[in-house]
């Protein structure tokens, strides 16, 4: 009897075991395939061949799309599937940037697991450029077509640099503007309509002038945090920032725009008129609820942190064009991995999905800034009125300053040099550091990075 | 009981080859042999894995790319690379020792006195170990900011304000607060095993020698727990050296300061390698010296444990 149980109990083990040892199996055959073809299954590579002819038009398609963030694709994708029955769309959202990019690279390099469609972000874009024999070449599947309806910088972004490889369809974008208080605005003196107010700060002297009178006359900060302060500089760079857009070398000791970025924090740091508080943290939403300081720069999306941070002040609110000119902050791009089988329904769907009645929806919903300049002179985007900003018509502001925004390249390594200058900065803000020591650390720390590069 | 086992192969050649002891032998290894399987996947593969990886240049994308040892030469001459390493030990030491002892005196405490509630402060000890450290390290953050709780209290008694989020000590200090509170309740409870275990004998017969507290103390508790606290404290310098939640979440806020030079430690900068920058091999070679680093803390551990012995533990 006590045998019999033995040997069946054994027996079960032994089938876990078989299996477990198929699937490692299995696995191999499967990485072997995929060292063996740059990155294709062996399987599949006959299947784009068959994709195009019509009797494939009526089966039945299921697209799996990772997206990111507070987006309404989900109801797009609804509306997707209703005019086309064949075509399913199943989409998994993820908050968290980083994680839902590292998840894609983990599916392209064990060469299983991608999703037909995966939406990327712009702070990530290199880290993929990079690896173009893993995606669909969107220019193969008619992307031509449709590249003079977007903002030229922003397809240039998903560009190889020749132009021939087009990773991504272009989805939002974050031009940065300046959102400013009127009430702190008028205690001080200044003019407070959105005009007024961005013509008494059209230079960065200018504005660091006005900022330090503001801070001498209501004892209150300007300027919300360093981070903003410098990003809003720097992101008006022109071509490139930290990197080369020629080699990939590290430039970000000579440019003169980063260099620029840095002194004028400084000075604003050293000045007084910049508060001590952390980026997303409940200090920072607290100081724009209750006033404690005049403006926040940053991209047409930080309306939405704006509004649920400063509940109470609604409709105190104004936006105002940076001087000097606007950069970009953030925004999407729609790709197709190589890994998903039917290239040509998913593109179909995502030149729908990014087209311009689409963005105008995306805007009306979820606030993302289209990236179709004619939809800026189009009434229906130009009409809405946000009471929060006292019924200004946002999106003509922000339409302004995206046409403002210059193509940077940032390079792969753009996000932790970016550090480096951020903690110079905010050791300058905390310690009393000396800002000239703390500079050239930023600097050798950036360049011992890029030597791995 | 057991059959003598024969040795000659003449005998041998004449029984089946599935003898009783084989066969529940047979049954015993298939019984463990899940995990054995389930580890060689999870486990075993990939720390080969990353050996292979550290001598290749990747970044998890394109092709590998066979660099010999320049990635350890790429680490080792980083400067990063060495305070991460500095502040680890340091954080380590901040965290562990005073938590080993504070540990010890609250086990001594609740094993002698303390029997009405012993069932309630177990719960309490081991409360702080299963909360989940992300949230444990939001809290503390806010008790840690720059107009805290903490610097409130310290302004109180007329110390300055600390720079927590910046500071060099600071933020170390904020750091190895958040593993003490986290660890020490749970390291009290093993101590409390420990004493739990020593033979209530031993004291009567030192009492009746005369012995008082302190002395029972140092000649029978301290040495018989002595082997729990030999693995207590391995247990903690392993742990202390894969600090990496704490500091992670502390400073990674704003989402830029988890590299900040003040509470890198080795896995963050490990982390932030891989999955930040995309070098995958740098990473592995981190994660390499970090094991090495971990073999040799293990081995001093020991042979400082080892070299303290007491000769008998009674002395007549």
């Amino acid at each position: 009897m006590k045998k019999t149980k033995n040997l069946a109990l054994a027996l079960v083990s032994i089938m876990l075991m078989s299996s477990l040892a198929a699937c490692g199996g299995s696995n191999n055959g499967e990485n072997k395939a995929a060292e063996g073809n740059s990155g294709n299954k062996g399987s599949s590579t006959a299947a784009p061949a068959a994709e195009g002819d019509k009797a494939e038009s009526v089966e039945k398609v299921e697209l799996s799309f990772w997206t990111l963030g507070n987006v309404n694709y989900e109801e797009l994708a609804a509306a997707y599937t209703k005019e086309h029955p064949n075509v399913t769309i199943k989409i998994q959202n993820t908050g968290d940037q980083t994680a839902h990019h590292n998840n894609l690279t983990t599916a392209l390099s064990a060469g299983s697991g991608a999703p037909d469609i995966f939406q990327l972000e712009i702070g990530f874009m290199e880290r993929f450029l990079g690896a173009q024999d893993k995606f669909y070449n969107l220019n193969d599947l008619g992307a031509k077509d449709i590249q003079a309806n977007y903002l030229d910088w922003k397809w240039k972004q998903a560009s190889s640099i020749d132009g021939s490889f087009q990773l991504g369809l272009p989805t939002d974008i974050g031009p940065t503007v300046v959102y400013y208080r009127t009430d702190l605005a008028e205690a001080a003196g200044l003019p407070s309509d959105p005009e007024g107010f961005g013509a008494a700060i059209d230079t960065w002297d200018k504005f660091a002038t006005v900022a330090k009178a503001f801070k001498d006359k209501t004892g209150k900060y300007f300027s919300d945090l360093t981070d903003l302060t410098y990003n809003a500089l720097r992101d008006q760079s022109a071509d490139e920032i930290y990197f080369s857009k020629a080699d990939g070398s590290f430039i970000g000791d000579t440019n003169p725009q980063v260099k620029k970025a840095y002194d004028f924090t400084v000075k604003g740091i050293q000045e007084g008129w910049i508060s001590n508080v952390m980026l997303w943290s409940p200090e920072w939403g607290q100081g724009m609820n209750d006033g404690s300081f005049a403006v926040v720069m940053g991209p047409a999306w930080m309306a939405g942190n704006i509004k649920s941070n400063a509940p109470d002040s609604s409709g105190k609110w104004r936006i105002a064009q940076l001087p000097e000119g606007a950069g970009n902050w953030g925004g999407s791009f729609i790709t197709l991995p190589k890994e998903g089988k039917h290239s040509k329904e998913a593109y179909d769907f995502i030149q729908w999905l990014v087209n311009k009645d689409n963005q105008l929806e995306s805007f009306k919903t979820k606030g993302l800034m289209p990236s179709i300049p004619a939809l800026y002179e189009d009434p229906a985007f130009v009409d809405f009125k946000d009471d929060f900003f006292g019924g200004q018509q946002t999106a003509v502001e922000f339409g302004k300053a995206a046409n403002r925004v210059k193509p940077v390249y940032y390079g792969p390594l753009h996000d932790q040099t970016d550090t480096f200058f951020k903690n110079a900065l905010k050791n300058v803000l905390e310690k009393k550091a000396d800002p000239a020591k703390e500079w050239d650390s930023a600097v050798k720390q950036a360049k011992t990075l890029a030597e791995r590069g | 009981m057991a059959e003598p086992v024969i040795t000659s192969p003449h005998a041998e050649s004449k029984r089946p080859f599935l003898t009783e002891q084989r066969r529940s032998r047979f049954t015993a290894y298939t019984f463990i042999s899940p995990f054995f399987i389930l580890f060689s996947i999870f486990g075993l593969y990939p720390i080969f894995f990353t050996f292979y990886l550290s001598f290749y240049k990747w970044d998890a994308l394109g092709p590998m790319k066979y660099v010999g040892f320049k990635n350890f030469e790429l680490i080792t001459t980083d400067p990063t690379f060495w305070i991460s390493f500095s502040n680890t030990l340091i954080m380590g030491l901040m965290g562990t020792v005073p938590q080993v002892m504070l540990a010890l005196l609250l086990a001594v405490l609740l094993h002698s006195g303390m029997t009405r509630f012993k069932k309630t402060f177990r719960i309490l000890y081991f409360m702080p170990n299963i909360t989940s450290i992300v949230a444990v390290t939001l809290v503390f953050s806010t008790l840690f900011g720059n107009n805290g709780m903490i610097n409130w209290l310290l302004n109180g008694i007329g110390v300055e304000s600390m720079a927590f989020n910046s500071g060099w000590w600071g933020v170390k200090i904020a750091i190895s607060t958040m593993v003490m509170w986290r660890w020490t309740g749970y390291n009290a409870i093993l101590f409390l095993s420990g004493l739990q275990s020593i033979p209530m004998d031993l004291y009567e017969s030192a009492k009746i020698d005369g012995a008082n507290r302190r002395q029972q103390l140092f000649f029978i508790t301290l040495p018989l727990l002595k082997p729990f606290i030999i693995f207590v404290s391995l247990q903690s310098t392993i742990g202390a050296l894969q600090l990496f939640t704490e500091p992670y979440v502390f400073l990674g806020q704003s989402g830029t300061g988890s590299t900040r030079q003040e509470g890198i430690t080795m896995v963050t900068y490990l982390y932030s390698e891989a999955f930040r920058n995309g070098f995958f091999g740098t990473a592995a070679a981190t994660a390499v010296l970090l094991f090495l680093v971990t073999i040799l803390f293990s081995v001093l551990n020991m042979l400082i444990s080892r070299g303290g012995r007491e000769t008998g533990g009674k002395k007549a």
